[in-house]
């Protein structure tokens, strides 16, 4: 992996920042409207290495690794590709279209958030900071 | 031949005589179909010479080689010949249920000349042509004529009609399959109107093709149609239709506002968008035929003041022209205009952009009450646009009718002041809803390009530049910034000669996404049996491109008309392109370049010409 030591530490960062996220009223609002379970895997990089977030039915609930539910929508990508993803430097029609994402689901409320993730992108970088990973900042 | 018939239907309405006229299979192969095998047919032998609305005019309505498969997105067919709103070249495709039909009656094509002394119908049942009486229809809505055609001529026939705006020879009005799918643009409405053909009826006993290689294809069909139905684009049209990204577009600046003179409006995203046209008014969804898409709306407006039964809903650009465009959240009102103009036979997107650039006009005081017979011409007053405008513009009443009817280059040449820099067009064709500072500034180079004017879909320019398309077996690898003008010509030529392929294929551009270079060639080598690599198919391509480009230079169009209005170029006044210079004169000329194109007569080079194959037309020009 070109920006993680191991799995654990993409989890780590990603998970912490949907913490964040749910700290953000705009942002959280946003996500329960999309009212889904929304696996992103990166297992493809390492045994669970993967987050989701469950916006169904006004929760809010974070977990790591394979959910016991069947998600209603899963993004599959390489643990590196998240780094991007989330620092908004991939541009995700352009990843699905190379299948470097996969999507697998209804993703129309996932387009409801995608003009946020600009916003996202800045949480994360903070997060990345508060976890003492500023180096693997993209810039 | 194979899939295609090697016939057209050639129609003198002045005399009434029909015959049948077989097409050299070489065409076929070099042009390809629809839009492209139009323009050839009609730089063989139209008359260059004739206004758009004489009967002189030749007007084509032209199948491509798919058209009849059961194959996601193949449905679709062209209507070419000299627009009356450009005065130029031009050709606007549409979906539907037309063009399997006119396959399986044995036909490619229509072509249409002369006036018919009296309102009629053209009537096709298989080898059994005529033209028949269409008075009782003359002066209906597209609804009612379409219901009655079905009723008379059986409920598995097809139609292509127009409406009143048609019959009144508004400059942008257009032709609708069976009263929802819509040969949209360039005013070919006009021109049935002014051969006083209100409609067009086919009818096919059997529904039957020949295939080079059946077998084959089969099996490429399958995989093709499950691909497509699966792909995460199909899925989200089909859920919310084409407006299922507006939000998206809202962000990035792409949604055009009040005439363009904004990127940014919040609202629109929850106001207009395809999720919100579902939760409010969907009853149920459409389809082409054959698609499994099924990215069309039904809707029903059940209460206020825009009340409409069960029927056919907006599209994408209707919503914005008649939405953000005009300063209005009001998505009821959208669904009312869009019935409206379904009915009486009207692009939304040329009367969108022309009302919209109206209410700028006057709110800077160049367009006056005087012009307007008193009527106020504010931005959001949707009131004013459903209950007054459109229907003057449909009768061409009054002194506002009688302007807004020909359109915004017409009317801002008319009015003067500098009413022409604020209209958003190309060559005299409005803009559709995709502004380019914020959608891409690809996009800007393509609109300007385009044989027939401003537009989104003559190539896949507006996908390529959100990253939805990728094809490296022909060099297609770019990784564009929508918002600079890097490797945009070089990504300019390939859309465009991709472009002209999928047009005169007459395949949709959304069920074309899914279709990988090699999966193109081996449809074209399985179904009509082109026997073609991939470099053969990008040179039909751009075959076609040239040959348009050569058709314009005989109307009179050069490199200067190659431009965009200044409105279109100037910074982004907010929103996520704000203040961002496109470099469009640095991209126009490094595209002149890679197409090897003259940088004044805006032609191609008499040895491009002729490495392409197209050395007799060279010598009409050069």
């Amino acid at each position: 992996m070109e920006y993680w030591k191991n799995p654990e530490e993409c989890v780590t960062a990603v998970k912490k920042m949907w913490e964040e996220v749910e700290k953000d009223v705009e942002l959280r609002e946003g996500a329960r409207k999309v009212n889904q379970l929304i696996l992103f895997d990166y297992t493809e990089s390492g045994p669970g290495c993967a987050v989701w977030v469950d916006c169904r039915n006004g929760a809010y609930a974070i977990g790591t690794g394979i959910p016991s539910e069947t998600p209603d929508l899963t993004m599959s990508l390489s643990a590196d590709d998240a780094h991007r993803s989330w620092s908004n430097k991939l541009n995700p029609v352009m990843a699905i279209t190379r299948k470097k994402i996969r999507v697998k689901g209804s993703a129309t409320g996932l387009l409801k958030l995608a003009p946020k993730l600009k916003k996202v992108a800045v949480i994360y970088e903070k997060v990345l900071t508060d976890l003492g990973w500023a180096d693997k900042i993209m810039k | 031949m194979n899939a295609n018939t090697g016939k057209v239907i050639r129609v003198d309405l002045n005399t009434g005589v029909v015959s049948i006229e077989t097409l050299p299979e070489d065409n076929y192969r070099e042009y390809v179909g629809g839009s492209g095998l139009a323009a050839k047919y009609f730089w063989e032998k139209g008359d260059f010479n004739a206004d758009a609305l004489s009967p002189e005019a030749m007007l084509i309505f032209m199948n491509g080689p798919f058209s009849g498969l059961k194959l996601s997105g193949a449905s679709r067919n062209s209507v070419a010949g000299r627009s009356p709103l450009t005065g130029h070249w031009a050709d606007s495709s549409c979906g539907g249920f037309f063009a399997p039909e006119l396959r399986y009656a044995g036909y490619d094509g229509i072509v249409l000349t002369g006036k018919s002394p009296k309102p009629s119908v053209l009537l096709i049942e298989d080898d059994k042509i005529s033209i028949v009486d269409g008075t009782e229809y003359w002066g209906k809505g597209i609804e009612e004529v379409t219901k009655e055609l079905r009723n008379k001529h059986g409920k598995t026939c097809r139609t292509v009609t127009i409406g009143p705006a048609g019959e009144n020879l508004v400059k942008f009005a257009c032709i609708m399959n069976e009263g929802h799918h819509t040969f949209g643009r360039t005013g070919f409405g006009a021109v049935m109107g002014s051969k006083n053909l209100k409609a067009i009826v086919v009818k096919a006993a059997k529904k039957e093709m020949t295939l080079a290689d059946p077998e084959k294809y089969e099996e490429l069909r399958k995989e093709l149609n499950a691909k497509i139905k699966d792909a995460l684009a199909s899925n989200v049209l089909h859920e919310n239709g084409s407006a299922a990204n507006l939000g998206g577009g809202a962000f990035t600046g792409d949604v055009p506002i009040k005439n363009f003179t904004s990127n940014f409006w919040e609202e629109v995203t929850d106001a207009l968008s395809g999720p919100t046209l579902t939760d409010k008014y969907l009853t149920k969804r459409g389809a082409c035929a054959y698609c499994a898409i099924a990215c069309k709306r039904v809707v029903e407006v059940k209460e206020g003041p825009w009340t409409i039964p069960e029927g056919p809903g907006p599209e994408y650009e209707t919503i914005v022209a008649y939405g953000s465009l005009m300063g209005s959240l009001d998505l009821a009102a959208v669904c009312k205009a869009n019935r409206i103009c379904n009915d009486m036979g009207m692009d939304t997107i040329s009367s969108g952009v022309t009302i919209a650039w109206a209410m700028e006009a006057f709110e800077k005081g160049d367009l006056t009450e005087a012009d307007t017979d008193g009527i106020q011409l504010n931005w959001g007053d949707m009131e004013t646009v459903i209950n007054i405008v459109l229907p003057k513009i449909v009768k061409r009443e009054g002194n506002l009718g009688a302007l807004l009817a020909e359109g915004s280059v017409s009317a801002a040449e008319k009015i003067g002041k500098d009413s022409i820099n604020y209209t958003t067009q190309s060559k005299g064709l409005e803009a559709p809803m995709h502004d380019p500072r914020g959608g891409g500034h690809g996009m800007a180079l393509t609109y300007a390009m385009s044989a027939r004017g401003a537009c989104h879909v003559a190539d896949p320019m507006l996908f390529v530049e959100m990253g939805s398309c990728y094809y490296p077996e022909i060099g297609f690898e770019f990784e564009l910034e929508p918002m600079t003008d890097v490797n945009k010509p070089e990504a300019a030529v390939i859309s465009i000669e991709l472009g002209c392929i999928e047009n005169s294929a007459c395949f949709c551009q959304f069920a074309d996404r899914e279709v990988s270079i090699p999966e193109w060639v081996e449809l074209f080598n399985t179904v009509p049996g082109y026997n073609w690599d991939a470099q053969d198919m990008m040179n039909a391509g751009r075959r076609i491109f040239y040959l348009k480009r050569l058709m314009n230079y005989r109307y009179g169009l050069t490199a200067k008309n190659d431009e965009l209005t200044p409105r279109m170029l100037e910074p982004a006044r907010d929103g996520e392109p704000q203040g961002i210079e496109i470099n469009f004169t640095g991209m126009k000329e490094k595209f002149y370049e890679l197409m090897d194109m003259d940088p004044e007569k805006g032609i191609p080079s008499k040895a491009a010409l002729n490495e392409c194959g197209l050395s007799q037309e060279a010598a009409n020009v050069w």
